[in-house]
């Protein structure tokens, strides 16, 4: 069956299984930053947005998006022009291994659109599913207040 | 994750189309909303995939009956509604904000989560504690039902050929609390509790209160509520509660916990909930 | 190891962003399975559904008419060859005691048969209809059983090598005495003795094991892995499959985690196989179900510690005995066993009596393996725990009687040349120790002494506060070596190429910003390359906290000697002689003269001026010693006596790993170590069926920490100097997790008064224990 949606702004128009993850589909797609790390829901890392708010690409069949905006973390910035966020992450040292930040990056993202100054436990709550076993979550927990400084002093919006 | 075997996905446009999908694949349909535990299972016997979230059923209301939930609304959107925070003390958001992580809140449904019902889940036994009532629709007719009648009967047989339309949580003039203990943050329930009470005069003029993840689904315990009517609500009283719990629970073992510190926690979890309700009812 | 005065540094000791940081948060495809190859077949496994039992037939024809399946393997149709599945230098001490496909299998999850196939879909229905029948052989489940006389032998078979006794299911086994123990023990004013479990836990990295094997075009085996030990799957697959080594070529790009579950050579071999026998591209990647059931797991121990020590708290005897759970296979059975002395005994030398003695058993559950601490968690789990119950019986503080016996600079135990590498070590030194200095500023950050004057208490919530020391090493001495590349591009730029293996822990960064430091350059000028055999000179790859120190000092060395050979273009440029030149800010100044010439002029002179010649060097280093890093741990727990449940309400931990080359990255691996410890102390426990099946493979009830149990971490680094180190640094990858467990544990047992000696610490466990204790006080 063929779906219509957004990705990254950009329209797609694609063949897909009627019984395909959302997660199979955007690999497919190219968008690489979409990672499995347990297929289940549970860890976080294949995190991407559905109009704007998280949900897990690996528990979501492909048709939902029918219709709507899918915002991976290509969507979010580049090597050449990184979004604030992603910045943030890199100089608080929050990326260790890199495998779980995409999904910390755009739960972020979304959390600092609903709450642009969160308190430190609000990053946590919000963060709360998205698994991380490097950095004790410590220095990512920096990186979204450092970012969310940074939203509110007009560096980005 | 590919759930092996569908064939096709449909957009359902109203609950009526919906059910006629759903006769026409003949078991092999299956209704998604937020499609979290279909998603999740390895089934493969399924052809037909039925979304309802545009079926119109994705709604909170207030009206004399009580609080009307739509069974597409998502957890958060129960969760962040302004009239879900003033509900009974606000034990709607005291419960959903421990119930998973918020991506899976943005899709997961209160109607799915009625539905799958699993023994260790927390919303089936807040909807027990409040009394909430279930109303479906098959092919030919619509009915209802308290959630906690519903449980008694083999209700996932009713859903085979049935779409849930909506919760109704009656109000209350009182207050309802809940607490749960997991592994960890994010965590299934080891035990979990739902309890309500409302004072007239200085004494209890109901109780209610459901406790579930024992390792069966939540229940409410008659013989608890009973006991509190009419009584004044103190420390005693709590501690009372807490022995009787202690005696009388039914609980039982699982890999999580055994029924032993089920039983003792039980009590310690009653008494901290109905202390703190009563502690929120007077104020 | 050059020697190198403390100076002002430019780049070491600096927190510069991370080498591969931005690449990474912009969601690059780095990853293993980030590269589609066209035409790859993929690869699926049958597990064995029985803990122990023969394979009397495995019929695959049905399986074989399953539309795109391409290849089938199993015991009827590869060679048998024996090795281990540990990524260890050669020859590893580990047992051969595995082979690709085996007639018998020897726990739930070990491998029966492998399929490649075009898709998923036709790869999951072959194994479905791969017919194989099992002779069910009685199974043991734990090491009293697999010790007790009569027990079914697991390895049984007669081609394997290097196992202690296959007959009473020993893999591994060991007893050293010192001293005299039992002398020591009948001087000694006060003995303690505690015995503490660890259970099966794994490491659960976020990325799952998966591999791509393939031929290239010149018909060469490419194998791209997230692995820790490229070369040594290079050499293993070598021999497991009779490629040449010199037809082999392992990629590892990056790594979505580790913690030693990569330190192992799982699926490469079978990739490679199945590539070998379809001459198709072949990816594999496992569920992360099948990395719960069919992977490494850490060291499930009992670890018995008994101490004796003189009145003024100096220990006198110390017995230390493991008994490891190794699983079905023995890969870093022995290794682990070696270190849980190795690593905590020498922390205490005073004791002039030690014995330690253990074993590493056999058993039908899953294979434990590498496991970040390795050994060393498990032996200050008892330690620690035996150490607190010793201060209680002398009525003197935990601290004091750490300082009373821990080890210093210039000293030295016995137990460095007793025990190595699961066979004899060597001497050593300890030449830096910072570890008194470690245990003032945790002290004061946690407020120990007036929280352990003034326990609090707040309803049901007893509070307490509790502390452990512990030591690790910087690689393994007598076996490591890494090497390094350094090249210089003729705008006075470099590539470094290393065979070190970052995982996630930054050691790119760290590599880099050694280099950068003896070339006077910042760290954007170097670009590092590592882990790919072709292209990097050999390292033995990630594990045992060797990167920064062994891999660390083999970079120092290369830099040094390009930094020569700069000096040498300059000084035919400048036409002065080299000493009196100095390299830095991306030029060579002449001391004398103030002239100068710029790294760009340099490269561009030795590329294509005149005495034409890359500049270029490889450097090696094998590790003499490995110095161990310190450090010293402090809970505050707050425990519900209704409950059970334990909060950490705040962890310090603060360590000595010499000077840290990059602050913010030393941190990051003390506080992602410390909340997997905390992982183990409250909930971490893979559970097994009566039948021997994991029976929580999944993370909706494997529970690892989430942000919200993470409690208020200090990461604090007490800088020592180590001479021996790059810049005096020492490692600091794995030490960070063998604290919280007993940390928590004596916490608890300040707060409450139980002594919880079996983790996890759940609130049943903790319940129970409180009720025993009331018990007790009525009866």
């Amino acid at each position: 069956m063929k779906i219509y949606f957004e990705l990254n702004g950009r329209p797609q128009y694609v063949e897909v299984e009627p019984g395909e993850s959302l997660l199979s589909l955007l690999r497919r797609l190219g968008m690489k930053s979409v990672k499995e790390g347990c297929g289940t829901g549970e860890c976080g890392v294949c995190t991407v947005l559905l109009d704007g708010k998280p949900i897990r690409s690996c528990i979501t069949f492909a048709p939902k998006v029918q219709g709507k905006r899918v915002t991976t973390l290509e969507g979010l910035g580049t090597l050449e022009d990184p979004h604030p966020l992603q910045r943030a992450f890199v100089e608080a040292g929050a990326v260790q291994c890199g495998f779980c930040t995409p999904g910390m990056i755009l739960t972020a993202y979304a959390l600092l659109q609903e709450n642009p100054a969160p308190a430190p436990y609000e990053v946590r709550e919000y963060l709360v599913g998205n698994l991380c076993r490097c950095t004790g979550y410590k220095k990512i927990v920096d990186a979204v207040l450092l970012a969310a400084k940074w939203k509110r002093e007009g560096r980005w919006r | 994750m590919r759930l092996r075997g569908v064939l096709r996905f449909h957009w359902a446009r109203d609950v009526d189309e919906a059910l006629s999908l759903l006769r026409a694949y003949e078991g092999k349909g299956a209704i998604l909303a937020g499609g979290v535990d279909l998603a999740r299972s390895a089934r493969t016997d399924i052809e037909g995939l039925i979304d309802i979230t545009g079926t119109g059923l994705s709604y909170v209301r207030e009206d004399p009956k009580g609080l009307r939930i739509g069974a597409t609304t998502t957890l958060s959107e129960l969760l962040f509604h302004p009239l879900s925070r003033e509900y009974a003390g606000g034990v709607i958001a005291e419960t959903l904000r421990l119930v998973a992580y918020p991506a899976l809140r943005n899709v997961a449904t209160i109607g799915g989560a009625t539905v799958s019902a699993h023994p260790w889940a927390d919303i089936p036994t807040m909807l027990v504690a409040l009394g909430a009532e279930a109303r479906w629709r098959n092919e030919e007719k619509e009915e209802k039902a308290s959630v906690e009648e519903l449980y008694k009967t083999q209700f996932r047989g009713i859903f085979r050929e049935a779409i849930l339309l909506e919760l109704v949580l009656p109000h209350w003039d009182g207050v309802f609390v809940f607490e749960k203990i997991g592994r960890n943050a994010g965590d299934i329930a080891l035990l979990n509790v739902c309890a309500g009470l409302g004072l007239r005069e200085g004494k209890i003029a109901w109780a209610r209160v459901a406790v579930g993840a024992r390792p069966e689904r939540g229940e409410r315990l008659p013989w608890l509520e009973e006991m509190l009517l009419g009584k004044e609500p103190d420390e005693n009283l709590w501690k009372k509660a807490e022995e009787e719990v202690k005696e009388r629970i039914k609980v039982g073992s699982d890999r999580r916990a055994s029924g032993e510190w089920r039983r003792e926690v039980a009590g310690v979890l009653v008494r901290r909930t109905l202390a703190r309700a009563a502690g929120k009812a007077v104020k | 190891m050059a020697v190198i005065l403390k100076a002002k540094r430019e780049v070491v000791g600096q927190n510069v962003l991370k080498v591969d940081g931005l690449p990474l948060a912009t969601g690059q495809p780095k990853f293993t399975l980030d590269m589609d190859l066209p035409g790859a077949l993929v690869g699926k496994i049958l597990y064995s559904p029985y803990a122990h039992a023969e394979i009397v037939s495995i019929d695959t024809s049905e399986a074989e008419k399953v539309p795109g399946v391409a290849c089938i393997l199993h015991y009827g149709n590869v060679p048998r060859v024996p090795y281990t599945t540990a990524g260890q230098g050669w020859p590893e001490p580990s047992p051969y005691d595995t082979v690709l496909f085996d007639k018998k299998v020897r726990y739930v999850g070990d491998r029966v048969a492998a399929v490649a196939a075009e898709t998923e879909e036709a790869a999951l229905e072959a194994l479905r209809k791969i017919k194989v029948e099992y002779k069910v052989l009685p199974a043991v489940f734990t090491v009293e059983e697999a010790l007790a006389p009569g027990a079914p032998i697991i390895h049984d078979e007669e081609d394997a090598e290097g196992i202690y006794d296959a007959k009473r299911n020993i893999a591994a086994a060991v007893d050293v005495p010192i001293g005299n123990i039992e002398k020591g023990f009948a001087e000694s004013d006060v003995v303690v003795e505690a015995t503490c479990e660890l259970p099966y836990s794994q490491h659960a990295a976020m990325e799952p094991h998966c591999v791509i094997a393939y031929f290239d075009e010149d018909g060469r085996l490419v194998i791209r892995s997230s692995t820790q030990v490229p070369f040594h799957i290079r050499r293993v697959v070598s021999r497991v499959l009779g490629i040449p080594i010199h037809r082999i070529r392992v990629v590892k790009p990056r790594i979505g985690g580790g913690f030693g579950s990569k330190q192992e050579i799982i699926l490469e071999p079978v990739a490679a196989a199945l590539a070998l026998r379809t001459g198709r591209p072949v990816k594999m990647a496992l569920s992360r179900e099948e990395v719960f059931v069919s992977t490494r797991t850490i060291h499930p121990a009992k670890v018995r510690v008994k101490l004796g020590a003189k009145k003024d708290g100096t220990l006198h005897a110390i017995e230390l005995e493991a008994i490891l759970n190794t699983g079905a296979y023995g890969a870093h059975g022995g290794t682990t066993l070696y270190n849980v002395g190795s690593k905590a005994l020498p922390l205490y030398n005073k004791a002039r009596n030690l014995r330690f003695h253990g074993k590493a058993v056999y058993t039908n559950l899953p294979v434990a393996g590498a496991y970040r601490g390795y050994g060393a968690n498990q032996g200050f789990f008892g330690l620690e725990i035996a150490m607190d119950m010793l201060a209680e019986k002398l009525g003197m503080d935990p601290i004091e009687l750490r300082l009373r016996n821990h080890i210093r600079t210039g000293e030295t135990s016995p137990i460095f040349e007793k025990l190595g590498e699961g066979r004899e070590g060597k001497p050593q030194v300890i030449r830096s120790c910072a570890l008194e200095e470690c245990l003032r500023i945790g002290a004061e950050r946690i407020g120990w002494y007036e929280k352990r004057r003034n326990p609090r208490r707040k309803g049901p919530w007893a509070y307490g506060v509790g502390l452990a020391c512990a030591m690790q090493g910087s690689g393994i001495t007598g076996v490591d070596m890494a090497a390094a590349t350094l090249i210089m591009n003729e705008d006075g730029s470099f590539r470094l190429l290393v065979g070190a293996t970052d995982l996630g822990t930054g050691s790119d960064t760290v590599l880099a910003q050694i280099a950068a430091e003896v070339l006077g350059v910042p760290v954007e000028k170097i670009s590092v390359y590592s882990s790919d055999t072709d292209f990097t000179p050999f390292d033995k790859g990630a594990y045992a906290s060797s990167t920064t120190y062994v891999s660390g000092n083999a970079v120092l060395k290369a830099a040094e000697e390009v930094k020569r050979q700069i000096l040498e273009v300059a000084s035919e440029i400048l036409e002065e002689p080299a000493e009196g030149l100095i390299l830095a800010g991306g030029k060579v100044v002449s001391e004398r003269t103030g002239r100068e010439v710029s790294l760009s002029e340099v490269g561009h002179r030795a590329f294509y001026v005149a005495n034409q010649r890359q500049i270029a060097a490889t450097a090696s280093f094998a590790c003499p010693e490995s110095p161990p890093p310190f450090a010293a741990f402090f809970a505050e727990v707050a425990v519900d006596t209704e409950t059970g449940i334990v909060r950490v309400e705040k962890f310090v931990v603060v360590a000595d790993c010499g000077q840290p080359i990059h602050p913010k990255l030393a941190e990051g691996q003390l506080e992602g170590a410390v909340v997997q410890g905390i992982g183990h102390a409250l909930y971490e426990e893979m559970l097994f069926s009566e039948r021997g099946s994991t029976v929580n493979s999944t993370f909706f009830d494997y529970r690892i920490p989430t942000v919200l149990d993470v409690p208020e971490i200090e990461a604090i680094l007490v800088p020592s100097d180590e001479p021996t180190g790059p810049f005096g640094a020492k490692s600091i990858a794995e030490v960070g997790i063998d604290g919280p467990v007993p940390a928590i544990s004596n916490a608890i047992y300040h707060a409450v008064g139980v002594r919880l000696t079996r983790a996890p610490f759940t609130p049943e466990r903790i319940l129970a224990a409180l009720r025993t204790k009331d018990k007790e006080r009525k009866g």
